[in-house]
């Protein structure tokens, strides 16, 4: 036993590069905890309370992380298992009787093909349009020159403090034939105070000099935005573009408020959440004319297991994109420190 | 730069109130009040001259039995449909005009030429609009046709030739372009010029609602025109506070708001220990992952929380198949249907959905904190809490106090999506936040729908919360000496 604990001793002062250090207790617990990458202020010093913590720190952060991934694989699961077990809630940890089915007959579910090019169509027309125009707008307001600059910057900005509220919002939509119009998704988000206060910031931020040059050489407005200003603020188009388009595929309640003739133009979120507050049987929910075909007919498509499903597809393109873009959201809400 | 003196001459003047005219102009297109297309009864009310010119479809939604009994004819509706379109393109000439009219003097020149075109364009093809009136008028069925004489048709008339007059007058004013002289503008109307479509939008969609509030004093239904007889004055303001039924539920509504708002605020330093846990933990790998799938729920809209809610917490979710395995209970628990601890269980999926999220503005600003403040405090003796206490969370502080004044300047605004999704007829009452109510008042589908009170309701709302901001903005100024917004 001593000389197993010597060489755990000797190991820990190689690893962690510490000369002099008083351990007050030691144990395999700190060779795991206190990786070599960590350089350590100095003297650090271990105690059983600093273990105790770092245990309980790890375990705790663990389980909230477990909470967080655990109901998506728990979703995951039960679209790719046996239907009749996903229905009575057996399938909790492993899928049993993988098949893929559920994804195909999605195909025969009422109006989904169209939600999803409505989420669609909105999360790239709308985007691509909000990321043109803050840029463009973010670019003019920083020329000094324009008449009446601050006033218009102000009166634009201000709008992200006050609204009139829903109902004068929905009149509003509806006096402008804005209702039941796939374009009420697009051009209200044309303009994004928030997001230009983030380009211009950004914008202030490009040495002038660039600007001024392209400008000797007798470039326009339009030509310095167009080549100087555009690709070097492409980092910041980015995060908002991105920040853009998971506000549009998210977004439900315009969809209930705005399109109330036209399910055709329901967006995926709110027709997944017409299935999930359905109670009706499924059939409701299937094309009255679409063919069942012979796998659905075995794997008893269930109402349980089309909810999942459809969730699945909703959630997909998120959890898909996050984290390869997880550096630009984090960009984007530590520029939003910096005030308007 | 310095400011040059112009001196202001005649046409000058003249071109200002032409601009005016020319802004008024175009509103016109858009206010289906003013719609000079509106010639029958037949023409829905909500449409403007705009949506006349552009969709036919709508503009003759109601005509189709017209039509087919022969009625009306169709080439009198798609004369109505090209003279609205052909209104509408005169009108932007004009305002295209009236932009160019702010170039220098060749440029002028051309734009109120622009304009006197785009008036006559206009008046020409609203001609066709009294031309399809008088077809409507020799209907022969005009009880059932209804022709009605558009009012915005005068209006516009009128407009248009003050527009035509006052252009004719500048242009002949105006002092004779010198042959070298190019088309130019000032820069600074040029930028102005390119930001006005931006300006316009925002003008429509953030500040025109606002005429909305005009609703307040009428007894407003659904597809009523606000006419004089329907005025009732502050009536609305004052059924808020005697109407008992009303008073009761805004009494509910209030306390739920609070009682959310406030949990809320009572738990915001949850996220700045979130972070400063985090940063604890020294393994970077294992720090990144941990931060990466605890914001992905940020990212996840209320419809999705909800269906995971469902997949976990329903009778045959996860949390009651393993109770059930367990022996704990025989039968599934309806989590999601009982109205018990609703308050805390909102807080919950909000937590869940935020707090990794809301860390990570705490994360950025610890990374930020000088490395030499820990050592120095190690050398002194300092452990990890006492850094933590004396280091960590005094630098955070400040972040901390900024969010916190925001978050109490939106104490009344918890949004609708989260309560909206969760409700149920059991946890209706203690659910249903200030947003929900205005929506379930104002456009929810049970029959007792008064949009006049819900925007009476969300006025105030809107009124109390901007006041809060410029307290709380205040507040930062005294305390810190600087503003938040």
């Amino acid at each position: 036993m001593k000389d197993i604990n010597e060489k755990n001793e000797i190991d820990d002062k190689v690893i962690l590069g510490m000369e002099k250090t008083s351990y007050i207790s030691d144990g395999p617990i700190h060779n795991f905890f206190f990786k070599p990458k960590f350089k350590g202020f100095g003297q650090y010093r271990f105690s059983v309370m600093d273990a105790v913590f770092n245990v309980l720190n790890y375990f705790l952060f663990t389980l909230f992380t477990l909470a967080c991934i655990f109901p998506f694989y728990y979703l995951f699961i039960n679209t790719i298992s046996d239907n009749s077990l996903t229905q009575i809630g057996a399938i909790k940890f492993y899928p049993v009787g993988i098949h893929f089915e559920n994804y195909l007959a999605l195909v025969n579910v009422s109006n989904l093909g169209n939600s999803v090019v409505v989420s669609v169509g909105r999360t790239v027309i709308g985007t691509g349009l909000m990321v043109i125009a803050s840029g463009f707008v973010g670019y003019l307001v920083t020329k000094q020159e324009m008449w009446g600059r601050k006033v218009w910057y102000r009166f634009i900005i201000i709008t992200m403090y006050f609204n009139a509220g829903l109902i004068p919002w929905y009149l509003n939509m509806a006096m402008l034939g804005l209702t039941n119009n796939f374009m009420a998704y697009i051009i209200p988000g044309i303009v994004a105070p928030y997001n230009i206060i983030l380009v211009k910031t950004y914008i202030e931020s490009i040495p002038a000099e660039l600007e001024e040059s392209a400008a000797m050489d007798g470039a326009g407005y339009m030509t310095v935005f167009g080549k100087i200003i555009w690709p070097l603020s492409k980092p910041i188009l980015a995060t908002i573009a991105i920040f853009g388009a998971v506000g549009q595929w998210n977004s439900f309640i315009d969809s209930m408020i705005l399109m109330p003739d036209k399910p055709k133009l329901y967006s995926l979120q709110y027709q997944l959440y017409i299935y999930l507050s359905t109670n009706s049987n499924l059939k409701t929910l299937m094309e009255s004319g679409g063919s069942i075909s012979e796998s659905m007919m075995q794997q008893a498509l269930n109402l349980r297991t089309v909810q999942f499903t459809v969730s699945m597809i909703t959630v997909i393109p998120i959890l898909l994109v996050y984290p390869f873009m997880q550096r630009y959201f984090e960009k984007g809400i530590m520029m939003g420190a910096v005030k308007g | 730069m310095k400011k040059q003196q112009v001196k202001r001459t005649l046409p000058d003047y003249l071109l200002y109130i032409l601009r005016v005219l020319a802004i008024f102009a175009v509103v016109f297109m858009f206010v289906p009040g003013l719609n000079p297309a509106r010639m029958s009864g037949l023409v829905n009310k909500t449409l403007s001259l705009f949506t006349s010119g552009y969709s036919y479809g709508k503009l003759t939604e109601e005509f189709t039995r017209a039509v087919t009994k022969g009625w009306v004819e169709e080439g009198t509706l798609r004369l109505l449909n090209l003279s609205s379109l052909g209104g509408c393109i005169g009108l932007a000439i004009v305002a295209a005009g009236m932009c160019m009219s702010l170039g220098e003097i060749k440029l002028k020149k051309l734009g109120v030429g622009v304009t006197i075109l785009g008036t006559l364009v206009a008046t020409g093809c609203m001609s066709g609009l009294f031309t399809a009136y008088n077809a409507f008028c020799n209907s022969t069925n005009t009880d059932k046709v209804e022709p009605i004489f558009a009012n915005g048709l005068i209006i516009i008339l009128a407009v248009l030739a003050v527009i035509f007059l006052l252009s004719v007058i500048v242009f002949f004013l105006l002092p004779k372009a010198k042959k070298e002289d190019k088309f130019e503008m000032q820069a600074k109307f040029k930028l102005f010029l390119l930001l006005l479509p931006f300006i316009a939008l925002t003008l429509v969609f953030m500040y025109l609602p606002l005429w909305g509030w005009r609703v307040t004093l009428f007894d407003y239904k659904a597809g009523y025109e606000l006419t004089g007889d329907r005025f009732v004055g502050f009536k609305w303001f004052t059924y808020l506070f005697k109407n008992a039924a009303t008073r009761q539920d805004i009494f509910r509504v209030m306390r739920n708001t609070l009682a959310m708002s406030g949990l809320g605020l009572a738990t915001s330093w949850c996220a700045m220990a979130f972070a400063i846990f985090l940063t604890e933990i020294k393994a970077m790998r294992y720090r990144r992952f941990i931060q990466t799938f605890t914001t992905i729920p940020n990212f996840i809209s209320w419809v999705l929380i909800y269906a995971v809610a469902l997949a976990i917490f329903s009778k045959e979710g996860f949390l009651n198949s393993v109770l059930i395995d367990a022996g704990i209970i025989d039968d599934g628990i309806l989590f999601l249907q009982s109205s018990d601890h609703i308050w805390i269980k909102m807080l919950a999926w909000g937590m869940w959905k935020g707090l990794g999220w809301s860390a990570i503005i705490y994360i950025a600003a610890i990374s930020g904190i000088d490395q030499q403040l820990f050592e120095a405090a190690t050398v002194d003796g300092a452990g990890r809490f006492r850094r933590i206490l004396h280091i960590t969370i005094p630098s955070l502080l400040p972040t901390y106090f900024v969010l916190l004044l925001l978050s109490i300047a939106g104490i009344l605004s918890n949004g609708m999506d989260q309560y909206f999704v969760f409700k149920n007829s059991m946890n209706k009452d203690t659910i249903e936040v200030l947003d929900l109510y205005v929506y379930n008042l104002g456009l929810g589908s049970g029959g007792a729908s008064n949009v006049a009170l819900a925007t009476v309701i969300g006025m105030m709302k809107s009124i109390v919360s901007i006041t809060l901001l410029f307290l709380a903005n205040r507040g930062s100024k005294l305390v810190r000496g600087e503003t938040i917004v």
